[in-house]
């Protein structure tokens, strides 16, 4: 946010698009929060002040109820002529079961939680507050629930409402803290590992280019936070993704000079995003159409390239690899034919642990592709056995002929792709893919190592299971309950079941500290989903590529069917 | 679509060729097993196996709870039970022993006191050991319970009404929910992802008039030009214009006879929701006796898989098969498909809302590029 004095010099597009960046961070993170904070205090008011009457008059009805029974015995052991005490027992038996059910009956239907002091209110405005969490987490203890018919419209309207709020905000959150997390993994811990990132464009970009990889990279990674409800905007992130692979494959010609190998192995990491996600279901048609708007985009980062020959000449080696890369990578985007298939699970085989064997195996594949540019992407370019769009030829022997005028020029290609794509891109898709796109770019070039590579699997686990340890262990001090019980109660939490049979503050009531139980509950879950989304978030990919492996070697590679494990 | 036939038609076609080669006796017979295999793995994972997948490991997981739970039944209604006759027997001694002070005003407040200690075993029982009233007591954990409760874990509902007691079963809970949900997901995404397409084919072929459809292709392909044609260097624009309208004219032509392309309005996926959950109300009110309400907040919360569990359909009111509760298999039935319509339902409308995202972003961008 502080550049746009520094990139005044720009255009007057750059001020448009900054002020457009700050308030789409605005909103995304900042506004979107509150909405959700907002959302549930008017919740809260609003099922506070619906159900508080009814809470109370079924309180009453329980005194009531209680009285009835003693007059009734009072009666019926007058009435009683002689005290039997068979008669006397039956009798008084069967009127117990009946006070027995409605105590039952006023429980499960009336919502009575147990006491009879009109002091003690289930819908509090905490305990409303509590409810209406539960309710846009999807968690639904059930052990406050509305019991009025307008109560439960109400619910209704308000569920509809805000699931998607709510997914909505825990899928940013868990993107902010993915990318903190990969950060702080990456930079910190494994700081051994990372090399000084070479620089290439002027110092201002760096900043930027920090703020919003998140964003980009998230792209990808919320989809299985969205996969519950059918993931919103998968279509366009599909769009934005196979977009992206341009870009980082262009990203990738640039730092291939250096061979970082974690940029490799996570630009494998994308490149395997693509089919799955080209190949997932139902888009499929609408996807092979924004393949094949892509294509154009791509000629233009790489036709008009004379114009500008101004970089320096450690680019151009990196440069020359970059039409084969390109292209390969391209191809490798929109297929998904048996052949490659193979060779990216080979790719993501190696992924975890073999990085210096990957850079070494990739240099190679790619210089090998420099040198017959066009046969060997030919090769890869090869339709896939599918009845694929009858446009794929077509653009795609458009694309080959454009080849050779790349080759000779090599050099400008990559100063050329770097302004293509940033002023092409916001003309074709909407800003905010705009801005991952772009800032992706950036990002690869200044930061290439520190952040891109995955987070092992292993620590998303292990982050999970120790938190839900660490939950166990806090309630069941808080709580009372036995540690099992509380890990019990944990999962069952996180994973928005939410039985109900253990809920906090439900005994705690007497020790009058509802409140903070609640609010620590409250916070212990929110918190706890948005690390969820987050582990999802850092692990789905190796995972997918992981579970396409294990698919592979089961014989059941087909497309789609692991996506979503 | 295209892609998965072709993909699952890539894999039959291999899987043939291992069995032709199986044929020729070439072949170990261990190599045939493992092409069965995978022929059958791959079948599980396909759109009907996967049916089936998911109700076998409903139907596995509720013979476990069923294994795992049965012996905490008896004790929760024993304790009720036991409540009951210490108050008989408390009050017998009230009213008939102490007769020597007999009053009313002792007698009452004696009672009092007993019938309050009753009515806290009572909630005791109800709140921690989920009572339900003495004539409910031996079927919570009935093979249709338990196929309740296992479907109600793996598609994150959790109503609650039925939750392990014991040790094992909260522990197999946990596993089984691990290892669950994925599954559920799967079929979620699967099953929604083929009724979109069949429901996408129905919408383009009986509902949908071709000019509409064409109309909006055109215009959508005149939108990516004029965007192109914006761009800085003009030669690239004119480039990629043409080279965008060739591809977008081809992919056009393409089109026309392809049904995946159409968009489903967003009213009419609201409509079907709506009214699959106050069809599911209006049944549910029917078989358990609920009103409407009841019946539609029962459908929405399950749906949503917020599942609080307050509302739940009652074994006893259908029971038709050798005791096989059949309402709870009802119920199941109607939350699977209702939860692939959903998905189904949450599919065409993120298509439909992505597409509407992109023609107010061009116009947007238009017009900001006309001030400058």
């Amino acid at each position: 946010m502080d550049d746009i004095e520094d990139d005044r010099p720009h255009r007057c597009t750059a001020i448009v698009y900054y002020a457009w960046k700050i308030f789409t961070c605005l909103f995304t993170h900042v506004m979107l929060v509150t909405m959700v904070v907002a959302y549930c205090v008017l919740g809260a008011v609003t099922f506070e002040s619906l159900e508080k009457d009814f809470e109370l008059a079924v309180k009453k009805n329980i005194t009531y109820m209680r009285n009835n029974v003693t007059e009734d015995l009072w009666i019926l052991t007058h009435q009683m002529p002689v005290l039997h005490l068979e008669n006397w027992t039956a009798n008084v038996t069967s009127r117990l079961k009946i006070f027995e059910n409605d105590l039952v009956s006023a429980m499960k239907k009336g919502g009575w939680d147990g006491s009879e002091d009109p002091a003690v209110r289930q819908w509090t405005f905490a305990g409303a507050l509590f409810y209406s969490i539960i309710v846009i987490t999807t968690i639904g203890y059930g052990h406050i629930a509305p019991k009025t018919q307008i109560g439960k419209v109400t619910t209704i309207f308000y569920a509809i409402l805000g699931i998607p709020l709510m997914l909505l905000c825990l899928s940013n959150i868990g993107d902010i803290m993915a990318h903190s997390f990969r950060f702080l993994y990456w930079r910190i811990c494994c700081y051994a590992c990372t090399r000084t990132p070479k620089r290439v464009h002027g110092p201002h970009r760096r900043g930027r280019s920090f703020k919003s990889t998140g964003r980009s990279h998230s792209g990808g990674g919320r989809n299985t936070v969205r996969s519950r409800t059918a993931s919103l905007r998968r279509w366009g992130r599909n769009q934005q993704g196979s977009q992206r692979s341009a870009d980082s494959a262009l990203a990738l010609s640039e730092t291939l000079t250096h061979s970082y190998s974690d940029t490799e192995c996570r630009y494998y990491d994308d490149s395997e995003k693509e089919p799955r996600e080209l190949a997932s279901g139902s888009h499929g048609r609408g996807q092979k159409r924004s393949g094949t708007q892509t294509l154009p985009s791509q000629q233009q980062t790489s036709y008009p390239s004379p114009k500008q020959a101004n970089q320096g000449v450690q680019e151009v080696r990196g440069v020359i690899a970059a039409p084969p890369v390109l292209f390969n990578k391209y191809a490798l985007d929109r297929e998904d034919s048996f052949v490659a298939g193979q060779s990216w699970n080979s790719g993501g085989q190696h992924q975890p642990r073999g990085k210096p064997p990957e850079t070494i195996e990739g240099k190679p594949k790619r210089l090998q592709n420099l040198n017959p540019p066009s046969s060997d992407t030919r090769l890869y370019l090869t339709p896939p056995p599918q009845p694929s769009a009858s446009p794929s030829p077509n653009t795609r022997s458009r694309r080959m002929q454009d080849l050779p005028p790349q080759n000779p020029s090599p050099k400008i290609m990559s100063p050329l792709g770097f302004t293509v794509h940033r002023q092409t891109y916001p003309r074709h898709y909407r800003d905010m893919d705009f801005y991952s796109d772009f800032d992706y770019y950036d990002y690869n070039d200044e930061n290439p190592s520190s952040q891109i590579k995955p987070v092992p699997i292993w620590l998303c686990v292990f982050l999970v299971v120790s938190y839900i340890i660490g939950g166990a262990f806090l309630f069941s001090g808080w709580e009372g309950w036995g540690f099992p019980d509380s890990a019990y109660f944990c999962f069952i939490t996180l994973t928005t079941i939410g039985f109900g049979d253990f809920v906090p503050a439900k005994r705690v009531n007497k020790n009058k500290n509802a409140e903070v139980s609640i609010a620590l509950c409250s916070l212990y879950l929110l918190f706890g989903i948005a690390l969820l989304a987050m582990s999802f978030n850092l692990v789905q990919e190796e995972v997918i590529s992981n579970v396409r492996r294990i698919a592979y070697h089961l014989g059941i590679i087909k497309d789609d069917d692991d996506e979503d494990d | 679509m295209e892609r998965k036939r072709g993909g699952s038609r890539r894999s039959y076609s291999g899987g043939a060729g291992g069995m032709g080669g199986g044929g020729r006796r070439r072949k170990a017979w261990t190599e045939q097993c493992k092409d069965y295999v995978r022929n059958f793995v791959a079948f599980m994972f396909s759109n009907i196996g996967i049916i089936g997948l998911v109700i076998g490991y409903t139907i596995a997981g509720s013979f476990m709870f069923m294994a795992i739970e049965k012996e905490s039944v008896n004790t929760r209604v024993d304790q009720v039970v036991k409540a009951r006759n210490t108050t008989v027997a408390n009050l017998w001694q009230a009213t008939c022993c102490t007769i020597n002070l007999f009053s009313e005003e002792t007698w009452r407040n004696t009672v009092h006191v007993e019938l309050l200690a009753f009515q806290k075993s009572v909630v005791n029982a109800v709140q921690n050991d989920g009572y339900e009233g003495e004539q409910l007591n031996g079927n919570r954990w009935s093979f249709s319970g338990a196929f309740l409760y296992s479907l109600s874990v793996i598609t994150t509902i959790g109503y609650g009404n039925v939750a392990p007691r014991t040790e094992w079963g909260k522990l197999a809970t946990i596993l089984y929910a691990i290892a669950g949900m994925p599954l559920f997901l799967l079929y979620l995404s699967n099953i929604g992802d083929l009724l979109a397409k069949s429901f996408k084919w129905t919408y383009a072929k009986c509902c949908l008039c071709r000019g509409c459809a064409r109309r909006r292709r055109q215009m959508s392909t005149a939108n990516n030009c004029s965007q192109a044609t914006g761009s800085d260097s003009a030669g690239a624009a004119e480039d990629s214009c043409s080279s965008r309208e060739t591809s977008a004219s081809a992919s056009v032509s393409d089109d026309d006879d392809d049904p995946q392309t159409v968009t489903v309005p967003i009213t009419l996926c609201l409509a079907i929701m709506v009214g699959y959950v106050y069809g599911g109300a209006v049944l549910f009110s029917r078989w358990e006796s609920w009103d409407l309400l009841d019946g539609s907040y029962f459908c929405f919360i399950s749906l949503s898989t917020i599942g609080f569990g307050d509302i739940v359909p009652r074994d006893d009111k259908i029971t038709s098969l050798q005791g096989v509760g059949l309402s709870f298999i009802f119920c199941s039935m109607y939350l699977m498909l209702g939860m692939a319509l959903i998905a189904m339902c949450f599919n065409l409308m993120q298509e439909e809302v992505v597409h509407k995202f992109r023609t107010c972003g061009d116009v947007l961008r238009r017009i900001v590029r006309c001030r400058r």
